[in-house]
């Protein structure tokens, strides 16, 4: 019998390549993470069979269970821009929107969740943080009653920078259709007849024939 | 976790110190780097939503634009949302004659414009489709709004409208076929 000499094999893994692979991975989940923007108000959205994208640019009007309207323009160069059309449109009937200054504008395009009436906004935008943040979440939301109705002003003074967005009304389950409908009822006041309802995908539901 | 305590090193291990001048391997141990990497990558996966919000369309009807097109009255139904999520509807015009239904799955609403649809194929030709009135009653929820007009594409309902409840239908719908009052 010859003697045959099994060599010993290492066990040891090169991890070079997995660690590569993993660091990219990783790499792009990070990058394509969005987070979550600090909103005032959780607002459940109801499930449709409805599989049209929200589009980029979007003008979303959320509406809360108790019926507040918050106005959200989704980044910070629109919503300034909104704010002094805003400031040109109802500056007579609003002195206060005038007011602002450099510094209260820039807190202003940070919000994420705009849902304070005008009259309010000088005063609110010189709050000290912690405070500003609770403020928004108790703020009466942008007026949307008939004899103060400041939505109707706010969506077309964002219009205004941009025409072609598109308007989209994000409501909570529990929401009652009445602040619903009065939005809706606002914005064919405008001549806007065609808007979006955001709803997140329900899978299962077909008709049966 | 990749490498196994092999008899080899350990004998190495042994000469270790007479061994002058030995190069001392290279190479790192990767395994831990990667768990962490694996773990973090697990960690943002499950955390970030990737998937956006879905929208639905809704056109409401100019206020100016008188486009009146001939409809039948038997291809109507008019269909009323409450604040109890129930349904309630009527075919045509006799606001009397107040059904109520649910949302649920095969029995509710959607099985009755279905069979309404065929039954105005049948009666009124191929041509003609069952238009839908939705009118939403105070109190009624977001969600059930949502949920009928998704019931309209789900049955493929192409014509459709909003429109506010006449007090006749409200107080129909107070007084009369409330089952509740019924039982009672």
């Amino acid at each position: 019998m010859p003697k045959v000499k099994v060599p010993r094999k290492s066990t040891i893994v090169d991890m070079t390549a997995m660690c590569d692979v993993a660091f990219l991975l990783l790499t792009f989940f990070m990058l394509t993470a969005k987070f979550r923007p600090d909103q005032p108000v959780m607002i459940d959205i109801p499930g449709s069979r409805s599989m049209i994208k929200v589009p980029e640019d979007v003008i979303v009007i959320q509406v809360d269970k108790n019926g507040r309207a918050f106005l959200t323009l989704h980044d910070q160069a629109t919503r300034l821009q909104a704010l002094e059309n805003m400031q040109q449109r109802v500056g007579d009937r609003f002195p206060a929107i005038k007011t602002l200054d450099e510094k209260q504008k820039t807190r202003f395009s940070l919000m994420e969740m705009m849902g304070i009436p005008i009259e309010a906004l000088p005063q609110a935008l010189s709050m000290p943080d912690l405070q500003f943040k609770e403020y928004a979440k108790v703020a009466k939301g942008v007026p949307i009653d008939s004899a103060t109705n400041q939505l109707g002003d706010w969506v077309m003074a964002a219009r205004y920078v941009n025409p072609k967005m598109r308007i989209a009304i994000k409501g909570d389950k529990f929401t009652k259709t009445e602040a619903v409908s009065r939005v809706i009822q606002i914005l064919t006041e405008n001549n806007i007849h065609t808007f979006n309802l955001i709803t997140s995908l329900k899978v299962g539901k077909t008709a049966e024939e | 976790m990749a490498e196994l305590d092999t008899s080899d090193s350990g004998a190495k291990k042994k000469h270790k110190g007479k061994v002058k001048g030995k190069k001392m391997s290279t190479r790192v141990d990767l395994t831990p780097m990667v768990d962490l990497a694996f773990l973090l990558i697990t960690f943002f996966m499950l955390t970030t939503t990737l998937n956006k919000p879905q929208a639905m369309e809704l056109n409401m009807p100019k206020k100016d634009d008188e486009d009146k097109t001939d409809i039948k009255e038997s291809q109507v139904m008019t269909v009323l949302l409450d604040s109890l999520d129930q349904i309630w509807y009527y075919d045509g015009q006799t606001v009397a004659d107040l059904k109520t239904t649910t949302f649920a799955g095969d029995a509710g609403i959607r099985k009755i414009i279905l069979k309404k649809q065929k039954k105005v194929k049948r009666t009124l030709g191929e041509k003609k489709d069952l238009i839908v009135i939705i009118k939403l009653l105070q109190g009624a929820k977001y969600k059930a709004m949502v949920d009928i007009l998704d019931e309209m594409d789900i049955t493929d309902t192409k014509t459709y409208a909003i429109q506010d409840p006449y007090p006749l239908e409200i107080e129909a719908i107070e007084n009369g076929g409330n089952p509740k009052l019924a039982t009672e």
